[in-house]
């Protein structure tokens, strides 16, 4: 579903990302960890175009990203993404976050979408949510409709940017659990997260990131159980003591 | 020394003031706020774009506009657009142009330096973050500014965009050097006739004060209420 072959990308004379390669089959769940700075989220939002890479390919569903001749709105209305911070449309109601794409993107009617809007809220269990403005809702409530607003555009795949890391711990597990259906469900997922409980109970794969490149690449039990490279050690020890 | 004072050439000249006067500086000022702020977020939407002449062109436009006394910039309409819609209509001799017209030209372009620089500001204090979402969901670059960032910019840019508009509604004074008829000269024209310039020009005052702070405690109210809760 998502092929990354040998990505590299420069800040002016800065790499952020060093030949990265990696793929995620469909139905896939794979987790990508590493440390503050190491280039998760740059390569996660090269996925979807939002950040141009300088050499290599990245694939979803056979288009390929990085071609001029790509049509990268239409490809991003089809890989949903979930922000660290949520990113909701603050002069939106709720509703209207979820209605908005299928409208103007995806040319769906008004009713249709409200529909569809309503399915998700439920899934969420945000349908009493509706009507309100995103300001008004807790930081695990937003996170949730962000996942609705992605998942109104029916995706075939998702990428989660820290969903979790902004939010106090009490609300956590309210979206966990919402990914953890997902994952269930036979989503494609390629999620940044610290969350190693998530990572243990719904990932097939973990990558770990340092310094822009992809050091470890593993399957969950092997990660957990004993990860190869020193680094992803070091890095594991650290966070799961915490 | 009020004792003077004709206070009655006011109150006779009330209906010239304010239906011929008033009703010009109220019209001018609503119109060219209105095409300076489209003229101007389109100014600041090139500034801002990564496409150099782009941003060089509005860069400069603004640069040059903001340096110009803004008589200057009347002056140049005034006697340059004839000459220009002469060259557009291809006709044999400079086109006459209306007051209102020519005014509208000059406040509208000369305003437009101004709100770009403001609509920037507004466009560039929504965070990163809100375009990348927009984008995320698969809308273009005229759907991610038409229905996300502009909406929020200029929502938050509303009180900004009301003072300027307040200057603006006293810079249309300047209407004068062309021998425009706006409300001072009005004012002015009763004041010669009559040869009651004190009076008349303490009453301008009066009103172009009472118009301003009225409009900017207004302007201020406002801005409590119109704050985007985040
Ligand atoms: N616009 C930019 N210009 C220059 N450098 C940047 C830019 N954006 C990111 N970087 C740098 O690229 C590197 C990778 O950033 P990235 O955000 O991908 O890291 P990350 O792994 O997501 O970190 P975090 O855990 O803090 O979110 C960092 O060193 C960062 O400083
Ligand atoms: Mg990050």
């Amino acid at each position: 579903m998502i092929e990354i072959d040998n990505v590299s990308k420069w800040y002016l004379d800065f790499q952020v990302l060093k030949g990265c390669s990696t793929n995620v089959a469909k139905g896939e769940v794979v987790i990508v960890c590493g440390p503050s700075g190491s280039g998760k989220s740059t390569l996660i939002k090269c996925v979807n175009g939002l950040e141009p890479f300088q050499k290599g390919n990245i694939t979803v569903d056979g288009i390929s990203v990085g071609d001029v001749k790509t049509n990268l709105p239409k490809l991003r209305a089809r890989v949903g993404m979930v922000f660290q911070h949520f990113e909701l449309f603050p002069h939106m109601s709720v509703l209207q976050n979820l209605t908005i794409g299928q409208i103007k993107v995806l040319g769906r009617d008004e009713e249709e979408s409200r529909v569809r809007a309503f399915k998700l809220l439920d899934r969420v269990g945000l349908h009493e949510f509706a009507d309100k403005f995103p300001g008004n809702l807790s930081g695990g409530q937003q996170q949730r409709v962000a996942i609705a607003r992605a998942l109104a555009m029916d995706p075939i795949a998702m990428l989660f940017d820290e969903p979790t890391s902004a939010l106090d711990p009490e609300m956590i597990n309210e979206v966990l659990d919402v990914m953890v259906a997902l994952a269930k469900d036979g989503m494609t997922m390629m999620v940044v997260t610290h969350e190693m409980g998530f990572a243990r109970s719904v990932a097939n794969r973990v990558i770990f990131m340092d310094r822009g490149e992809i050091v470890e690449d593993a399957k969950k039990d092997d990660f957990f159980g004993k990860p190869r490279s020193e680094r992803a050690q070091l890095f594991l020890s650290k966070i799961l003591h915490h | 020394m009020f004792s003077d004072f004709d206070w009655d050439v006011i109150l006779r000249s009330l209906p010239y003031l304010f239906f011929d006067g008033m009703r010009f500086t109220l019209m001018l000022t609503a119109l060219a706020t209105a095409g300076g702020i489209v003229i101007g977020t389109l100014l600041a939407l090139m500034r801002l774009s990564s496409f150099a002449p782009f941003s060089i062109v509005a860069g400069g436009y603004v640069n040059l506009m903001r340096s110009m006394p803004l008589v200057l910039v009347i002056f140049w309409i005034y006697f340059l657009v004839p000459y220009i819609g002469q060259w557009v209509t291809g006709a044999s001799r400079p086109i006459q142009v209306g007051a209102l017209v020519t005014c509208l030209v000059t406040f509208t372009i000369f305003e437009a330096a101004y709100f770009c620089e403001i609509m920037r500001a507004g466009i560039q204090s929504i965070p990163r973050g809100q375009t990348e979402a927009a984008k995320a969901i698969g809308m273009t670059y005229w759907q991610t500014m038409g229905d996300v960032i502009l909406p929020q910019a200029f929502r938050n840019m509303i009180p900004v965009l009301l003072t300027q508009t307040i200057v603006l509604f006293q810079d249309t004074s300047l209407v004068y050097v062309i021998s425009v008829t706006d409300f001072l000269g009005a004012a002015s024209k009763i004041a010669q006739r009559d040869g009651r310039l004190v009076e008349m020009y303490l009453f301008a005052a009066v009103v172009y004060f009472i118009v301003s702070l009225g409009a900017s405690i207004m302007v201020r109210r406002l801005q409590r209420r119109v704050a985007i809760v985040r």
